[in-house]
């Protein structure tokens, strides 16, 4: 199924997403990022819908959280769309 | 036995301190290192517990509460952050060794603020006369370890403040019983053991880091992020925390901040005072006593400090063993504070209180002391 992956840095920090995006009514789940998507090894991330990507950004913005870099995936593939 | 030891570590825990830690060896396994429900549910009290703290001690960021071994391990995280070899540093005259130690081991220039006992207005006059830019750090512990005297860490953080000099506060006889804010006070960093007044178990401490510090690490190593990377990352938490958590200390450290907050410091600190100025009154008339308390108990927690004329220290605190009573005799770890409040050459018998001792348990101390001074 298409979705976003918003990287965070740390497993800390992708919980902090977490619950700033359920904060906003966002549910998300936290997986271990692909490691093929990420430069420097080991990372978590957050899984958002195809349709909740702007409304999770707004969400993580407001409480100064900044993704590392965001993926679609698409087709079975995974594309950087966004740091 | 009678436990009147909880300035060493809280030995009456709740129990959900208990059941928190095995569930954990049950159910969990390291946070930052997989995706499967066992890493998941320990990264979640792990978070839990970072965030429970955040906001018991004012900080709006869970990330800037690092785990420890315990609050000697803080200190020495802070102190070899902000003083370099040779640094000129300010602490008060009630400091532990773990802060004096380390500062030895730097060659530090250490300026002591003295003051007497239970007069936290000298104590503030005395740091106002020895802070100026060029110091490196200022140390102060919330409360003495021997006397419980409760040091003015707000006066001493605005002078901070105001001088541009960081500030590291020894919260270890404090947390969970005194309030602290780190967002107000500004401090650079606050140390605290986990298994004192914050009821974890032995094994664990925090370290909170104040807004915009960077730390320095003790220990390198794994931290589950920027692998690829050779150095420690430049955030927090990972950057104080490589190798791995002791989550079974941090699920317990959880339930014994859940059981703080949930009962209320006011509430905690007003039960120990209540137990300290008991012994105190109740000591204080026995011959050849000497209680270090005013009688109101003025700008003290619940430890109390005691000797009696013509009795060592040590062989009091052994004589009370041989009754069932638990206490700590002798320097404390503290020179420091000994030399501070002329007790350097005897020692002390200390008493230190949790929210689980009763009245009672200070009667038996109370005729413990007087079959053993008759």
């Amino acid at each position: 199924m298409d979705h976003y992956l918003i990287i965070a840095r740390s497993v800390t920090y992708a919980q902090r997403m977490q619950r700033a995006l359920a904060r906003a009514g966002i549910r998300c789940q936290i997986f271990r990022a692909p490691r093929d998507l990420t430069e420097l090894g080991c990372a978590y991330a957050v899984r958002v819908t195809v349709s909740g990507l702007t409304d999770a950004l707004t969400a993580l913005h407001r409480e100064s959280l900044d993704p590392v870099q965001i993926f679609l995936y698409q087709r079975g593939l995974y594309r950087e769309v966004g740091r | 036995m009678i436990y009147l030891d909880s300035a060493a570590t809280t030995f009456q825990k709740p129990s959900a301190v208990e059941a928190a830690m095995v569930e954990a060896l049950r159910a969990m396994s390291s946070p930052g290192r997989g995706g499967y429900p066992a890493a998941m549910a320990a990264a979640e009290a792990a978070f839990d517990c970072r965030s429970e703290l955040a906001e018991l001690f004012g900080l709006d960021n869970p990330e800037q509460v690092a785990f420890t071994f315990n609050a000697t391990h803080g200190l020495n995280i802070a102190i070899k952050t902000l003083v370099p070899p040779g640094g000129r540093v300010v602490i008060s005259g009630y400091e532990h060794n773990a802060v004096t130690r380390p500062l030895a081991a730097l060659e530090a220039d250490v300026r002591i603020a003295e003051a007497p006992l239970f007069q936290p207005e000298a104590v503030s006059d005395a740091f106002a006369k020895l802070v100026d830019g060029g110091v490196d750090a200022v140390i102060c512990s919330h409360v003495s370890n021997v006397f419980g005297f409760i040091q003015p860490v707000e006066a001493v953080a605005v002078l901070c403040r105001a001088r541009g000099v960081p500030l590291i506060i020894d919260d270890s006889q404090a947390a969970g019983v005194l309030p602290l804010n780190m967002t107000e006070l500004g401090a650079a960093f606050a140390a605290m053991p986990g298994h004192k007044g914050l009821y974890g178990p032995q094994g664990t401490g925090v370290l909170l880091c104040g807004k915009g510090v960077m730390p320095r690490p003790l220990l390198e190593g794994g931290t589950g992020s920027l692998s690829i990377q050779q150095e420690m990352p430049d955030f927090l938490p990972d950057r104080l925390e490589a190798g791995t958590h002791n989550v079974p200390g941090i699920a317990g450290l959880l339930a014994g901040v859940r059981y703080v907050r949930q009962r209320g410091l006011e509430a905690i600190c007003r039960r120990e005072r209540q137990l300290a100025q008991m012994a105190a009154e109740e000591l204080r008339v026995l011959p050849g006593v000497t209680v270090y308390a005013r009688p109101d108990l003025h700008a003290q927690a619940g430890v109390l400090s005691f000797t009696a004329e013509g009795r060592e220290a040590e062989a009091l605190g052994e004589a009370l063993a041989e009754r069932g009573i638990a206490v700590r005799a002798g320097l404390h770890c503290a020179p420091l504070a000994h030399s501070s409040a002329g007790t350097l050459e005897s020692g002390t018998v200390r008493l230190s209180f949790s929210d689980f001792n009763t009245p009672e348990e200070v009667s038996c101390l109370v005729s413990a002391m007087r079959e053993i001074l008759s």
